[in-house]
């Protein structure tokens, strides 16, 4: 071992490994000290000598990048959300029997609440399948006693009916839990809700329930069914139907379709918000919602339900919001925003900020976001997003400062 | 008003105050069971400490992140354990600390519970005392900062405030100790029945509520008669509160009457009935029933009605036309602390003189703990093994295992978290911390964090142990969580050394001798800010990914400056935060030194583990621009960072074979001179590239097992701690992966 030998290294392009190699690799003279073999067999006693200290097993730079590359771009086709491989087979693994067997009644309940006729081929439309496929699910349902068809449509039976609103119940449960106790976006909580209301048991369900507080309404402003499947009728007409000038309380967001749910969330529409119609053409309608101006293509507007308000009663604001107040200035708070729903509207009232609570702005802070309120008596910094949903009067500002 | 509030005479209070006797956490069995709520800041804790004295127990509240401390007294004969309640500004349960807080208050079933008030902030605190005089009758209202509230010309009308509440107030300087022996008398007149409450009830909703509660609350009472709150309870039932309803089904809420004797565990409570359980399901369903023909957003009226009564109590007992007597210096060291062109430069000043008092204060101590336990200890318990014919193999496992990585650990990281931990409580208690914050919020907004994260962030150069338990700062759950998995990107007090060393060995080297180091200096701090990108970089994809649909809520209270309490301060800083931490890592360090001596001495054929473990780890430590024996060293000290580069020092002499150099096969060790550490390292084979990604893997690789056991902790879940570790990792892999590849191809490999 104690012999000194030359290093030259081959260039052994393109190769990973190059163990079979190993022999065509000398070693100069090490540094230090005297060596020991390491390895009994001499052979492996120059291998790893080649491969720990001079850097020998080593792969081609390009080779390790390109290699590298593909795993990323592998990786990415795989689990890219929503259209991802994982996810697509994830969906088609859910959609088992049951799951469609479920969405059926769910269709067919929708009907009858809103008194649509339900038909196999307005069926294979709602679940995206063949006629013959719905026709078969229509004869397994009925088979089952969930339905019993007459000749017209598909009227549900009393289990029917109960399991169809079962199923709506855990649906705007979760869409309530989404909207309340974690930050999903609303326009995910559809799909979340979907998959949910197949997968949990009564008993989670009503744990559920009872965890979030037995809401009355899911966020898009409907009636969620109680236990024993009670559910007050639907009320209202679309924002179309409304005349201008007339105002309206908004009490259901229909979500989908996606695109439409979309538009509406853009324009900033929650429920408990009023509105009152501007004017309406056949291309646009023009609203105020809150004080503000906004317009929906009639296509979204349907999906807006409202309950009309007495003439004469028409909606609040325009308001200004916390983020006008210049360092110094006062102002009393008027309401939160409706938009600001959920923890977020928990938060803000727990701080103080109630309807009649004197707000002045103190600190602008270094980057000037967020801001620092003195809010009887304490100093809370809000940010700009939470400043906005805060309306204020500045009207009796002399009177303050 | 049967409450009789302040009028012990003074000459007796003297006696009084000497009753009392802090029991710290000696106390097993109690007569009376204490609660103490209050919002945040409003000295509640310098209460608890008045009370019981600076020694308590701390701990979680079960199945909860919330901290609990409790403590014990004895006064005028009787044992009371004291609870200490998180701070809250409300009891809506909307959050885990107001949830822990409402529970307790209701289940814990307190003979007393004691309101901490800010004298300052009255409106606002009475909110939440509102809140718990509707739950419970016995409260004490402790109105503290009383010389705080003068200083600013605020004058507290106790007698009236007390009638109008329908409660004893009683009015303390809880630091300097006036006012508690009357805090200690109204405690014990409640406890012991002495003093009737009959506390203030919130009567003022809108008709539809009202009506919809009369009809509730009568219902209620027909079942359980011995309730004092059935219209909150009532309330509680048509806002859906689970706990409550659940209460009401198992008829546990009748349990819960005031009789005054009552202790948790010791009331025999009446069985309850069959026939009562029908009657509380009719209850419910009645419940059920009202709630629909509520206004849907009825629960922002109630909170609008409690803030509306304490404005109204706190105006009917604010005296009016007082003096200030004190210059207010809050407003204007705001404006200082906080402004556009001083925030940034007085922040990094005092931050940067935090971290050199650390480091040059922990060297002295640091050398000697090291000349003790390392240079002396070492070698006189090898003698000493020796002198009693102790079997080699277990001086090795013992001493050059077990007490060898223990000590080590010890000497690195006791010093620098003494110094850090209290500098930094200070700075937390006098009110600046929060401040930092707030300058800070919008960068760490934009990667969808916390403000507060910046305070993590600084308490992880320290430790990121330490790091991950102050993310409890951050209430809102989704920051909090972002806050603790990257919390490891902080350059923690044991990869420091490994970064000087190694930036002074291969990139000082490269300049002037005059200059090295202050470049190898410039190196180390650059990894550090590159490890601050690094947490921003992984805020931001985490908020937006696995992260996107936890719960948010953004609140930050800046609180008044106040002076620190030097000696609380030290013992939490020590006890609470250095203690435990050095403890856990101890816990984690010694069992792992046992390993690394058996890695290095237990043989499978010619050759030890450990070099059969870096040959099959050293193509893969090649890969990445490092070698096997790194890897391995970062394998077997995942316990502590404290002791990569001796068991580096050490597995490089294994593997070269080399005589003379260290202190035997698994013996870690350090070398006097920088020098010598380089010519070992060079001959292992170690080259610029080397240092470099070394430097960067010490910043990017998984927390170590503390850490990781913490996050465990704190987060309750597999599945983040998993996260915590293979983040950094993969990160750590990539980035030491694509410059190694690159240098390669720009040095023509």
């Amino acid at each position: 071992m104690g012999r000194s030998r030359n290093c030259t290294l081959d260039n052994y392009l393109g190769q990973i490994l190059i163990l079979g190699r190993a022999n065509s690799c000398s070693i100069g003279p090490l540094p230090t000290g005297s060596h020991k073999a390491i390895w009994g067999d001499p052979t492996s006693d120059r291998l790893l000598f080649c491969l720990t200290y001079f850097g020998v097993l080593m792969v081609d730079p390009i080779l390790a990048l390109t290699a590298f590359t593909t795993v990323v771009v592998f990786l990415v086709v795989l689990f890219w959300p929503r259209h991802g491989l994982a996810s697509r087979i994830g969906r088609l693994l859910r959609m088992t029997e049951r799951v469609r067997m479920e969405d059926a009644l769910k269709h067919l309940f929708d009907g009858e609440y809103t008194g649509k006729t339900c038909s196999v081929e307005s069926l294979a439309g709602a679940l995206e399948m063949s006629r013959a496929r719905a026709a078969r699910l229509v004869n397994q349902l009925e088979a089952m006693e969930l339905i019993h068809s007459d000749g017209r449509g598909l009227p549900l039976t009393n289990a029917g009916r109960e399991y169809a609103l079962r199923l709506l119940r855990t649906h705007r449960l979760w869409e309530r839990y989404l909207a309340d106790r974690t930050n999903v976006k609303p326009l995910d909580w559809h799909d979340q809700a979907e998959r949910q209301e197949h997968a949990l048991a009564p008993a989670e369900t009503e744990e559920l329930a009872a965890r979030i507080g037995h809401p009355l309404y899911d966020p898009h402003g409907d009636p969620i069914p109680t236990a024993t499947g009670e559910m007050p009728p639907q009320s209202g007409v679309p924002l179309t139907a409304l005349t201008p000038g007339q105002s309206g309380a908004v009490v259901h967001l229909e979500d989908e379709p996606r695109e439409v749910f979309q538009k509406i969330l853009d324009a900033g529409l929650v429920p408990l918000m009023r509105v009152q119609v501007i004017d309406m053409t056949p291309e646009t309608i023009r609203f105020t919602a809150d004080g503000e101006t906004l317009e929906l293509e009639p296509v979204a507007a349907t999906n807006v339900t409202v309950v009309p308000l007495p003439h004469g009663e028409v909606g609040d604001g325009p308001f200004d919001n916390l983020t006008s107040l210049r360092s110094g200035e006062s102002a009393t708070v008027v309401q939160i925003a409706p938009t600001c729903q959920g923890l977020h509207r928990r938060r803000l009232l727990d701080l103080g900020f109630v309807p009649g609570t004197l707000v002045t702005a103190e600190l602008e802070g270094t980057l000037r976001d967020p801001v620092a309120y003195r809010v009887r008596g304490a100093l809370i910094a809000l940010r700009k997003q939470q400043a906005e949903w805060i309306y204020i009067d500045r009207s009796d500002l002399a009177v303050q400062s | 008003m049967a409450a009789s509030v302040s009028s012990a005479c003074d000459g007796c209070s003297v006696g009084r105050a000497a009753s009392l006797v802090q029991l710290g956490v000696q106390l097993d069995r109690w007569d009376f069971l204490v609660a103490l709520a209050g919002n945040p800041n409003t000295g509640k804790s310098t209460v608890f400490n008045a009370l019981t004295g600076l020694r308590q127990h701390t701990g979680n509240w079960p199945g909860k992140t919330v901290a609990r401390a409790e403590g014990g007294y004895r006064h005028a004969g009787k044992r009371i354990k004291l609870i200490d309640l998180p701070g809250t500004y409300s009891l809506n349960a909307g959050s885990a600390d107001e949830e822990v807080a409402r529970d307790f208050i209701l289940f814990g079933r307190p003979d007393v519970t004691v309101v901490v008030v800010d004298a300052t902030r009255l409106e606002r605190n009475l909110n939440l005392a509102n809140q718990i005089l509707e739950i419970t009758d016995r409260v004490v209202i402790c109105l503290n900062l009383m010389d705080e509230a003068k200083r600013r010309g605020i004058g507290v009308d106790v007698v009236k405030l007390s009638q109008l509440l329908g409660v004893p107030v009683v009015p303390t300087v809880a630091r300097r100790g006036e006012g508690i022996p009357e805090l200690l008398d109204a405690i014990h007149g409640l406890a012991a029945g002495d003093i009737k409450p009959s506390p203030y009830r919130i009567d003022r909703y809108s008709p539809e509520l009202e009506v919809a509660v009369q009809r509730l609350s009568r219902g209620i009472e027909t079942v359980f008669a011995e309730l004092s709150n059935s219209r909150w309870v009532a309330l509680r039932l048509l806002a859906g509160d689970g706990s409550i309803t659940t209460a009401v089904r198992t008829g546990e809420i009748g349990t819960l009457r005031e009789n005054g004797t009552q202790h948790p565990g010791s009331n025999a409570s009446v069985p309850f009935r069959v026939s009562d359980r029908s009657r509380s399901d009719e209850l419910l369903a009645l419940a059920e029933e009202l709630r629909w023909t509520l206004n849907p957003d009825f629960e922002d009226s109630l909170t609008e009605s409690s803030y509306a009564t304490a404005q109204s109590v706190a105006q009917a007992s604010t005296l009016r036309g007082l003096r200030r007597t004190g210059f207010d210096l809050d407003r204007s060291l705001d404006r200082m602390l906080t402004s556009r062109w001083l925030g940034f430069p007085i922040m990094l000043v005092i931050l940067s003189a935090v971290f050199w008092l650390t480091i040059a204060g922990a060297n002295i101590p640091s050398g000697a703990i090291a000349a003790l336990l390392l240079d002396m200890g070492h070698p006189a318990l090898k003698g000493l093994a020796a002198g009693i014919g102790m079997p080699w193999w277990v001086s090795g496992i013992l001493i050059d295992g077990v007490y060898l990585a223990t000590a080590w650990v010890v000497a690195v990281m006791l010093p620098p978290m003494a110094i850090f931990f209290p500098l930094f409580t200070l700075l937390e208690d006098f009110g600046y911390l929060p401040r930092v914050a707030f300058n800070l919020d919008k960068l760490f907004q934009k990667a969808g964090a916390h403000g507060k994260q910046a305070l993590t962030m600084c308490m992880g150069f320290g430790c990121n142990a330490a790091g991950v338990v102050s993310a409890r700062v951050i209430d809102s759950p989704r920051e909090r969580l972002i806050a603790i998995i990257t919390n490891n990107f902080s350059l923690c007090n044991g990869r420091w050394p490994t970064q000087i060393l190694i930036a002074s060995i291969f990139i000082g080297a490269l300049a002037p001798a005059h200059i090295a180091g202050l470049v190898s200096a410039a190196a180390v701090v650059s990894v550090a800010v590159t490890g601050i990108g690094a947490m921003l970089l992984a805020s931001w994809a985490l908020s937006r990914t696995v992260l996107r649909g936890e719960a948010t809520t953004f609140s930050l209270e800046l609180p008044p400056y106040r002076p620190p309490r030097i000696l609380r301060t030290l013992y939490t800083s020590l006890i609470d935060r250095t203690g435990i931490v050095l403890w856990r890592a101890i816990m984690f360090a010694a069992p792992a030194g046992a390993v690394i001596w058996l890695l290095a001495n237990l043989h499978v054929g010619a050759l030890s583990i450990a070099e059969l473990m870096i040959s099959w780890l050293h193509p893969f430590g090649l890969l990445l621009g490092l070698n096997g024996v790194i890897l391995l060293a970062y394998v077997v000290a995942i316990p502590a960072n404290e002791i990569v580069i001796p068991t580096v020092l050490m597995l490089t002499v294994l593997t070269l074979k080399l005589g003379g150099v260290g202190a035997g096969s698994g013996v870690m060790f350090e070398l006097e001179s920088t020098s010598a550490t380089s010519d070992l390292l060079r001959a292992g084979g170690w080259t610029l590239l080397t240092g470099i990604n070394l430097m960067l893997f010490s910043l990017l690789h998984n927390p170590c097992s503390t850490t990781l056991y913490t996050i465990y902790r704190e987060t309750r879940s597999a599945k983040w701690t998993t996260l915590s570790a293979a983040l950094p990792l993969v990160m750590g892999f990539t980035v030491c992966f694509l410059i190694a590849q690159i240098w390669r191809i720009a040095a023509g490999w």
